[in-house]
């Protein structure tokens, strides 16, 4: 690479898909109409555990303006079970029912309020069966068993080793130790225990799911859907179906938010099923309490144990975790391994011992959700972190400071180093709350750090295309749910290809056109999506430059490029006339291929991180006492991001972030009552307004061009969320002298934690 | 996605009324739909009919008078607005201005409000204070009752089905009432809303701190909304506070706050446990008879609460 | 029933069912799919229209409500290829991710500044308290309108 200043990367350009979406223009999947199109609904269980005797969908089918009108017993041309760790989630109930909400039969009709009507003429027995909502019920003596039977492993390599316990509700343990806890323990000067829990919360993307297939005369089958893998989708699609892979197109437009909701099959079995049926395109939109019903985050508790030496080195680390997985396990199985594995958090800990459990109980299945099970961990961990620096008479910053893993210290064996410098994190978020300086005295602050590993193994790829005119077009499939990647990508081809970004078009995912790409989730569009259209354009350039030095007899080393033209010493050649060079006509393109597969390592869960995410928070709160109410203040969120592609999306990211995990902090929580959710509505269940938002938020990065990614890039747009939640406790702990372990720190709940302390 | 219904549009109270009467539980009355819409969207209500009180050109007025008169159809927003409503009630734009959120403001109606009597209703609890009554109309005629006794529980009225309300009345207080009405809650609708207002006696032309005398407590109105079944007024809270001198209502505040609290019959939902809601309650009516307090002496405090709106 | 509505200054003529939803009349007659549906209870503001001038919930606004009067959506915002100073703002703040609020909250502040040009920050949280994001946390939106204030002053 040349020593040239960066033109465009690092730059806070203009999203490439903004005109479109502040003029209404940009399309997501409700906004799309096919011919003769058919509307979708779905008849959902009430109940959270029944058997399903009889679904009779007959007087639904026979109704003017209904299409197809399925139940289970309908669906005998394909494969009925999907799902990425098991294969244990039916497109429509078999035999039971396992959550409030799962499908148990659908019809698809002319149009919405006649589908809405057939719903009425369907007919369903349920015999109601006992059911398990907690954790303490799924894991009680005589827990009534979610599953029965054993479900196939879905289609991931990590999890092949899946470990359920069969007779119980556990669907997946995951052990993972170093060194001798126990013991280290036992002999520690301090150990600070206690159990945290982290409540199920609802991603609300504003865009509930949102699918459009159709099948065409040959057999292939279209899709258009609010997915945040199409890859994925069109693996599950095509083993339900038996179709080839090349034969099953997955598009995706623009996501109204994503979070992780999207990621992995949801509603497009469903709705591939109902265009088979009814012969003509489908589409099926859930509503929000649909959503609701859909996926949520996993709940967890979780006991940790820390071992501390009486100077303040980290010794042990023992954390047994419980995840709520809901009724089907969905990426549950992946969350609680990958989580954690990292569940020691940014710290260097000689003695390991973490177990952890995947609960089936009778839910909304838990999926992703941006985190990945860390937020549920660190909650406990950061939590306890100050507890010990507490009593250990430390200030809680130096106390982490201290045991801070450094930059290029190692995680575990086979992983990949740390590739950051949490101290710069700490310190500079340190400083911008002014955590040295004297506050207010009815201000507490706290801070809190997280680390998270990167999906490992996985595969991104691209293609970019430069056209006679010297325009180019980025084909890759990372998805657009708001996060920015359409622009991000671009400017990476532009900043390779030294073009305009105006000149830069970035092609919708469509898995008939965009190469593969695993997913958009696990911070990793940039690092490896981007680092994949990197070597895709560099690949163009490379072309040019041998174009241009075989006709000029130089050697490629002494061209560059430039706005748009390869230069020489004595000539400039725009790409336009490189290309007629290249064909002798006018016509042709070069095409650039980039591969980004890192492959299975020796790594615990066998692939290396691409990169580590690593942020601090650090939050500035006042708290009501009278009523409980805490109101944040104040908060900085600072992530060791190596380069800011864009640092206004980034910025927006992070702010999006913190808010986000302000949700879950001190608003947001599903809440059951005899089995059913209770707020599953907008109406009650409680996101953050503009007015809850910190009316001091500083989002900070460190950028030392330290990652693997494109310019030094690593991944990001989690770390804003995960400290949060501890950040916000340990502040009020400060404040108050309460400690809170159960989220939300709703004000009755913290009402009651200062009535218990006392005056 | 709403299911089909016959929209009725009657130009006058008479017609609207004929119609209640000939389609009975088949019909509903429709303003501004915020609730009714909503409820249908949800399949709890499926009127086959919709009556249509807008064109009833008296259901929009807004009169003065010894009483406020606001008609049903009048939005939240009209009353925020309203130069009459700011002169003789100018707590009543206040809170009209915090309901729910600017949508259903520009839309909602005052008898919308109160014929669905939703326990959270801002405005219900307030008027308690008010002296409110509501005047109803039907092909039998006409009546008017006090708003405590049409509003009898959570989502149920006075109303008879064939009836319309037309309006409803406001005693406006006396020049110097100092007042407040604060409510709290995280969620979307609040969980509780405190309402006081204090005539009082002695005060001069300029307010209370203009009199060289002690300016007190004439008349003293608590009334509490969202954490019972329906909004109430609390008497003997109110009776404690009577004959309290301003410089010293801050002592008496707790003692009448407590009173309060005792009054109401709170239930654990989603909006909080019935203990919490009880002490939430001594602390907002606590919190609001000093802003009231402070309101007298002619000053405005810049007291915010989280999760609350102070109006 | 037949109405007469004027749509971001075109006037339509349009046979609508009583209960016909404004968003839907919107989006799948006019083909104006800019307003979104979301929440479907008035709470998230991603449906926000401006019937003469006044943001609605278009669902839960009945289509004959439209009758006789103009109707704003976020596609009206724009003279031609000339950005209202509120999209300007958004798109120069960052104020825009996925997009599915912004429609919405283009909408809402435009209200807002034809009713009050000098916002102060409280007003404009005020009266975005009805308009959800789960994207930006808000920061970059309050900036957005805040800006376009000050530019149209």
């Amino acid at each position: 690479m040349s020593a040239r200043p960066l033109r465009v990367v690092g730059r806070p350009v203009p999203r490439v898909d903004g005109l479109e979406k502040v003029t209404g223009r940009a399309r997501y999947v409700t906004d799309l109409v096919l011919p003769g199109m058919a509307h979708a609904k779905v008849l959902r269980s009430p109940y959270a555990h029944a058997r399903v005797r009889r679904v009779d969908v007959a007087r639904a089918g026979a109704r003017p303006g209904v299409f197809a009108a399925l139940s289970s017993a309908d669906l005998t041309w394909c494969e009925p079970y999907f799902g990425p760790a098991f294969r244990d989630r039916p497109v429509l109930a078999i035999d039971v029912a396992r959550h409030e909400g799962e499908p148990v039969a659908a019809v698809a009709a002319v149009d919405e309020a006649t589908a809405e009507e057939a719903l009425e003429l369907i007919a369903v027995d349920y015999e109601p069966l006992p059911w398990a909502i907690t954790l303490e019920e799924a894991l009680g003596p005589g827990a009534p068993l979610v599953h029965t039977g054993e479900p196939l492993s879905g289609h991931f390599a990590d999890l092949a080793t899946l470990r359920p316990q069969p007779g119980t509700n556990v669907c997946h343990r995951f052990h993972f130790e170093r060194g001798d806890a126990v013991t280290a323990l036992a002999g520690a000067d301090l150990v600070v225990e206690d159990t945290y829990r982290f409540p199920p919360v609802q991603h609300y993307a504003l865009e509930p799911h949102a699918v459009l297939a159709a099948w065409d005369e040959t057999g292939a089958l279209t899709l258009w859907a609010s997915t945040q893998n199409p890859y994925s989708v069109r693996v599950e699609l095509a083993k339900m179906f038996g179709v080839p892979l090349a034969r099953i197109r997955v598009i995706v437009p623009h996501l109204g938010g994503g979070f992780g909701s999207k990621t992995y099959a949801k509603l497009e079995p469903l709705a591939a099923a109902l265009a088979r049926a009814a012969g003509r395109p489908v589409r099926l939109a859930a509503s929000v309490p649909e959503a609701f019903q859909t996926v949520r985050r996993c709940a967890a508790r979780v006991t940790t144990r820390v071992g501390f030496r009486r100077d303040g080195t980290l010794v042990a680390v023992e954390c047994a975790a419980d995840y709520d997985v809901g009724a089907y396990a969905d990426i549950g199985p992946r969350v609680v391994q990958k989580a954690t594995y990292t569940a020691t958090g940014p710290y260097r800990v000689p003695h390991v011992r973490l177990d952890a459990r995947a609960v089936y109980t009778n839910t909304t299945p838990g999926g992703a959700f941006r985190g990945f099970g860390v937020p549920q961990l660190a909650w406990a961990l950061e939590s306890l972190f100050d507890v010990a620096a507490g009593r250990l008479d430390r200030d809680p910053v130096d106390l982490r400071r201290q045991n801070f893993l450094a930059h290029g210290e190692e995680f575990a064996p086979g992983d990949t180093p740390i590739d950051g410098k949490l101290e710069e994190s700490l310190g500079r978020a340190a400083e911008a709350i002014g955590w040295t300086r004297a506050g207010a005295a009815d201000r507490g602050r706290g801070v809190a750090a997280m680390l998270k590993a990167s999906l490992a193994p996985s595969v991104s790829e691209a293609i970019v295309r430069l056209h006679t005119d010297g325009s180019v077009s980025v084909l890759a499939s990372a998805v657009e749910m708001g996060q920015g990647t359409r622009t991000v990508l671009a400017q990476i081809a532009a900043e390779v290809l030294s073009l305009p970004l105006a000149r830069v078009t970035v092609v919708q995912p469509d898995t008939a056109v965009t190469p593969y790409d695993q997913t958009t989730s696990s911070s990793r569009s940039t690092a490896m999506t981007g680092r994949a259209v990197q070597l895709a354009a560099e690949d163009v350039r490379d072309q040019l430059l041998r174009v241009v030095a075989e006709a000029l007899g130089v050697a490629a080393r002494d061209l560059a490029l430039e706005d748009g033209a390869v230069v020489a010493p004595a000539r400039r050649l725009t790409y336009t006339e490189v290309l007629v060079l290249r064909f002798g006509m006018s016509g042709g393109e070069l095409i650039g291929r980039g591969v980004i597969a890192p492959g299975r390592t020796a790594a615990p869960l066998g692939g290396s991180t691409p990169f580590w995410e690593m942020a601090v928070g650090a939050a500035e709160v006042s708290v009501d006492e009278e009523t409980g109410a805490v109101r944040i203040e104040r908060y900085v969120s600072v992530a060791d991001v190596g380069r800011a592609i864009n640092p206004l999306l980034l910025e927006g990211q992070d702010e999006g972030g913190v808010v986000q995990g302000l949700g879950h902090t001190l608003l947001e929580e599903m809440l059951y009552q005899d089995g059913h959710l209770l707020n599953g509505t907008l109406l009650v269940y409680r996101v953050p307004r503009a007015d809850d938002a910190p009316p001091e938020l500083e989002c900070h990065f460190v950028e030392n061009a330290d990652g693997s990614g494109p310019f030094g890039a690593k991944g990001a747009g989690e770390g804003s969320l995960i400290p949060v939640s501890p950040a916000v406790a340990n502040a009020l702990a400060r404040l108050t002298g309460v400690r809170l372990r159960d989220l939300p720190l709703t004000p009755e709940r913290v009402w009651r934690a200062l009535r218990a302390r006392g005056r | 996605m709403l299911r089909p219904f016959t929209l009725h549009r009657p130009d006058t109270a008479d017609e609207a009324c004929a119609l209640l009467a000939r389609l009975g539980e088949d019909a509903a009355p429709y303003a501004g739909g915020t609730e009714l819409l909503l409820l249908m969207k949800l399949g709890w209500l499926r009127p086959r009919h919709l009556v249509d009180v807008k064109r009833i050109r008296e259901l929009g007025d807004l009169t003065g008078g010894p009483r406020l008169a606001i008609g049903a159809t009048v939005t939240h927003r009209a009353l925020e607005r309203s130069a009459l409503v700011r002169v003789h009630c100018p707590l009543v734009a206040s809170v009209a201005r915090h309901v729910a959120n600017v949508r259903v403001r520009n839309v909602g109606t005052v008898g919308g409000n109160l014929a669905f009597a939703d326990p959270h209703s801002d405005l219900a609890t307030l008027f308690l204070t008010l002296d409110a009554t509501v005047a109803l109309v039907s092909p039998r005629g006409r009546r008017e009752l006090p708003l405590a006794d049409f509003v009898r529980g959570p989502w149920e009225t006075a109303r008879a089905s064939d009836e319309l309300l037309a309006l409803v009345r406001l005693t406006p207080w006396p020049a110097g009432t100092a007042a407040a009405y604060v409510k709290f809650g995280v969620h979307e609708r609040p969980t509780l809303g405190v309402a006081v207002a204090l005539q009082l006696d002695g005060a001069g032309p300029g307010g209370a701190r203009s009199s060289g005398r002690s300016v007190r407590v004439a008349d003293a109105r608590v009334a509490i909304g969202c954490v019972s079944p329906r909004p109430t007024r609390a008497p003997a809270a109110e009776a404690r506070l009577e004959g309290v001198a301003i410089a010293e209502l801050e002592d008496v505040a707790g003692a009448a706050a407590e009173s309060a609290a005792a009054t109401v019959d709170p239930a654990d939902d989603l909006y909080g446990s019935a203990d919490y809601k009880r002490e939430m309650v001594a602390v907002f009516v606590r919190r609001a008879l000093r802003i009231a307090a402070a309101r007298a002496r002619g000053a405005e405090p810049a007291a915010r609460f989280p999760h609350a709106v102070v109006a | 029933m037949q109405i007469n509505v004027a749509v971001n200054d075109r006037a339509h003529v349009l046979e609508v069912a009583p209960h016909a939803l404004l968003l839907d009349v919107l989006r799948d007659v006019l083909d104006l799919k800019g307003a979104k549906r979301s929440c479907d209870t008035q709470v998230c503001g991603a449906c926000t229209v401006l019937v003469d001038g006044l943001a609605v919930s278009a669902c839960t606004y009945l289509a004959v409500e439209a009758d006789g009067r103009s109707v704003l959506t976020v596609e009206g915002l724009a003279d031609g290829e000339s950005l209202d100073p509120l999209q300007r703002a958004f798109l120069d703040a960052g104020a825009v991710q996925c997009g599915f609020c912004t429609s919405g909250m283009l909408l809402t502040a435009r209200a807002l500044l034809r009713e009050n040009p000098a916002p102060t920050r409280e007003d404009v949280l005020h009266y975005l308290r009805g308009s959800l994001c789960r994207c930006t946390g808000y920061r970059k939106i309050v900036e957005a309108v805040l800006a376009a204030a000050e530019t149209a002053r």
